[in-house]
């Protein structure tokens, strides 16, 4: 669809005006895509990483995309029926090649998931727990079944949860410690081409890509350790893009300045920013203290001042990015807005006074620090004494998910559906298990609602539940919702064709150089 | 110099050191193990990413690596292997230690060594030049330079010389090993390489060239004093022979010995001066596999470390003999 976009606009370019004629996509040229970190091993269907996953969007094929409004399309999957009950997922595959020039098939697709994916790969666990039974009745056909019906299948079976790998070399072997891991060979627009660890990552184009060849030469994730080093890179045109994700928000302004360098900022995969409260405290057990400090936090300077704009102060419990799943009869910025006067009063009607609570967060999120400074003089002025506590990530997520804290900011994404990351902020949750519930919030109609709002593929009936669950947590208020993250990235200028993808980090294909 | 019987005592001495090294890296190493299995953070949680991990998955893959196992019997079992020479299995990079260290240590040592031979060569020349006139301006120059160079942490200095250099005039590459858009070959591959080696050495330089400026300076100007100097000067020798040839001479052990006690300074500085420049070496190696806990690796190069340590240290009390007549084993 976006594809067919971009050729009537070319199209419609070039009769218009042939003084535009160069902004019909060229191909050619060399892009350096800065990655934060050096990928661990390049096997993307083994990890979660967000540099392997970088790596393999471009590398690897998956069954389905989400285009940049995240609607869902075949990839892999030339289309698909999903019968009446919605138990039953048929997909027919494209005639598709792998980078070694074997043919990409159904019996590919299902021991990647069976064997790879299933075990190994914690995000499309997800949707494995979810299947009854994978089959391939045909080199062709790949048949999903369901032990019950879940909304989020799709958006779990795109590159970046579910790219497909080759039988015929993992076949028999421990894909944790395949070789091929370290020279992947995947079925996507780029091949691979060199490694050179802490370094680079050389991919190039492949010619005998199923859809469209890519129109860059070559694709070059170039390793960047250093934040500040990264829009350095950019500025200096030793690399052509970078992601939102690896750069300090305070060096937009510069870059935005910089004619050499596209800025854009928007939203596209929904990230929200929220303040977990351990509702196992003695006095933060109490509904009335914790919409207290939700009186008492101003987000919308927050957002101006910590994240320098990219944000919208959070309106529900799942925040902006999905529609269905806000309500705006109990949105939560008219609910409590900034409000010290009633934050001093709820905390009056409380009974609690003097109270000083644990700020624990990760040392490394710089917009966390200045996040927090906020919040400790916000809720100074009603009365409650921050003891602000940066720690290193591996300590921050013992001591949160073992619920050695107080309050603690986090972020979460939730790729394509609400239920995908979101849910579990919500769903009770035991002690002890990572990037889950740490509130100690449990409340089996709020778990029950949003377990049905997951099996159901109608986004009007969602909707309804969704309503119901957030009227619930907006009084209840287990986390406090801080603010939606808007994207960014800075590219060389004059490097055309990205955001294809609802993922920044897919559709690199379709990138090209103008003059 | 001396003969057979000195070098041969020499020899001996050096032999006996080394054995008495064996107790004591076995020691380095089980500290290291320790320090390093005690400091908060689970591995797993960083191996497995941000996402809710069945109980059973973290449990299968800590069994994989063989953390499931009691402390005492991990430290067995590493030094064990260790003793057989295998430096054990990076968790996060799913390559044995050796390899991944191997990769990246000519790197470092690149950078290590071109650090040490043109710091202590800069600041011999400035503590020299500071010794040979003694509170004048020169001198005041030299030891404002050595004042400020000791106190600046490399890992800002990196980044002041990146926006003046890099961003402000546009004469260096801002970070990287190589440039990686273009594929040099020959002399063009070495001039490449040499000017993105430039602005990460003089970061790593510039505290080590304060040292070796100071200490030059202070021991020479103990030196000069000495009566000998004045009968170097009486017997008529020039005043450039006496200041280089008898009077650093004897001020050298100092100087030496600061080079091998900076060693193990330079490989902590290699590690924030690598990240900050993107320098694909052992320092970066270590400063990414502390965040993602990745033991083996981290021990691998705390071992790695601790070992050249202790080689430098002897080499450094064997170059004593070897440039001071006075010293005998």
């Amino acid at each position: 669809m976006s594809r067919l976009l971009i050729v009537l606009a070319c199209l419609a370019a070039f009769v218009a005006a042939p003084a535009l004629a160069q902004s019909t996509p060229t191909p050619g040229g060399t892009a350096i895509v800065v990655l934060g970190s050096d990928p661990e091993h390049l096997n993307a269907g083994i990890s979660t990483g967000y540099p392997i996953g970088a790596v393999g969007a471009s590398l690897y094929s998956a069954l389905v995309y989400q285009d940049a409004d995240g609607v869902v399309h075949g990839e892999l999957a030339e289309g698909w029926t999903v019968s009446d009950d919605n138990l039953v997922y048929t997909f027919t595959l494209r005639d598709a090649t792998f980078h070694d020039g074997a043919p990409v098939t159904a019996a590919d697709v299902v021991y990647t998931m069976e064997s790879i994916l299933g075990p190994n790969h914690g995000r499309f666990q997800r949707a494995f727990n979810e299947m009854a039974s994978l089959e391939a009745p045909d080199a062709r056909t790949v048949v999903i079944t369901l032990n019950r019906p879940y909304a989020p299948l799709l958006g779990l079976l795109t590159v970046f949860d579910a790219p497909i790998l080759p039988k015929h070399l993992y076949e028999g072997s421990d894909p944790l410690a395949n070789p091929v891991n370290d020279a992947p060979v995947g079925s996507g627009p780029f091949r691979f081409v060199e490694w050179v660890r802490g370094e680079r990552v050389v991919l190039e184009r492949f010619a005998g890509y199923f859809l469209e060849p890519a129109l860059l030469d070559r694709l070059i994730y170039r390793v960047v350790p250093q934040d500040v080093a990264r829009s350095t890179a950019i500025e200096v045109g030793e690399a052509d893009l970078v992601w939102g994700f690896y750069m300090p928000t305070s060096d937009l302004p510069r870059l935005e300045a910089n004619p050499d360098v596209a800025v854009w900022k928007g939203l596209t995969i929904p990230s929200l920013y929220f303040m977990f409260v351990n509702n196992d405290h003695p006095q933060l057990g109490d509904a009335r203290v914790r919409q207290a400090i939700m009186h008492a936090i101003d987000r919308e300077q927050i957002v101006e001042q910590a994240q320098g704009g990219l944000g919208e102060v959070a309106g529900g419990p799942f925040g902006a990015g999905f529609r269905y799943a806000y309500s705006e009869a109990t949105d939560y910025r008219t609910l409590y807005p900034h409000d010290p006067e009633r934050a001093r009063e709820l905390l009056a009607e409380a009974g609690v006074a003097d109270l000083t609570l644990r700020f624990v967060y990760d040392s490394a999120r710089g917009a966390f620090a200045a996040a927090a400074e906020i919040m400790r003089d916000n809720l100074r002025q009603v009365g409650i004494t921050l003891d602000v506590q940066p720690v290193e990530r591996s300590v921050m997520v013992e001591r949160v998910y073992g619920r050695d804290y107080d309050l603690t900011l986090q972020s979460f994404t939730s790729s394509g559906d609400p239920a995908i990351g979101y849910h579990r902020i919500y769903l009770t949750a035991a002690p002890g298990s990572n990037f889950v519930n740490a509130t100690g919030y449990a409340n089996t109609e709020v778990d029950r609602l949003l377990t049905e709002a997951a099996g159901l593929a109608d986004q009007d009936a969602r909707a309804a539940l969704y309503a119901e669950a957030m009227a619930i947590l907006a009084a209840d208020l287990p986390t406090l919702p801080i603010f939606d993250e808007l994207s960014t990235q800075a590219s060389t200028a004059n490097l055309n064709g990205l955001l294809q993808r609802l993922d920044q980090r897919d559709g690199l294909e379709f990138a090209w150089f103008g003059n | 110099m001396s003969g057979a019987r000195g070098s041969k005592a020499l020899g001996a001495y050096a032999l006996e050191r080394l054995l008495n090294a064996v107790p004591l890296v076995l020691g380095v190493i089980v500290v290291n193990f320790l320090l390093v299995s005690l400091a908060p953070g689970d591995p797993v949680t960083a191996l497995i990413g941000e996402y809710p991990a069945p109980p059973d998955y973290v449990e299968r893959v800590r069994a994989q690596y063989g953390l499931d196992a009691a402390l005492p019997e991990r430290l067995l079992r590493y030094l064990g292997s260790v003793v057989r020479g295998d430096l054990g299995f990076s968790f996060a990079n799913r390559q044995p230690v050796a390899t991944l260290v191997i990769e990246r240590l000519g790197r470092t040592l690149l950078l290590m060594l071109t650090t040490v031979v043109f710091a202590t060569a800069v600041g011999i020349v400035l503590g020299v030049w500071a010794a040979r006139r003694p509170h004048s301006a020169v001198d005041r120059g030299a030891t404002g330079f050595a004042l400020a160079g000791y106190s600046i942490p490399e890992f800002w200095l990196g980044q002041i010389l990146i926006l003046v250099f890099a961003v402000g005039l546009g004469w260096l590459p801002a970070g990287g090993f190589r440039s990686i858009r273009a594929d040099y070959a020959g002399w063009a591959a070495v001039v490449d390489q040499v000017r993105h080696m430039v602005l990460p050495m003089l970061a790593l330089s510039f505290r080590y060239m304060a040292i070796t400026t100071r200490l030059t300076r202070a021991s020479l100007l103990e030196v000069m004093n000495a009566d000998y100097i004045l009968a170097s000067r009486a017997r008529g020798l020039s005043e450039r022979r006496v200041l280089w040839e008898h009077g650093l001479r004897a001020a050298a052990l100092p100087i030496i010995t600061v080079i091998g006690y900076n060693f193990g300074f330079i490989v902590a500085g290699s590690a924030l001066v690598e990240t900050v420049f993107g320098w694909p070496g052992v320092g970066r190696l270590m400063y990414d596999s502390i965040f993602t806990r990745d033991y083996p690796v981290l021990l691998g190069i705390l071992l790695l470390v601790s070992v050249s340590v202790i080689l430098v240290n002897l080499l450094t009390d064997v170059a004593y003999a070897l440039f001071d007549p006075r010293v005998r084993y």
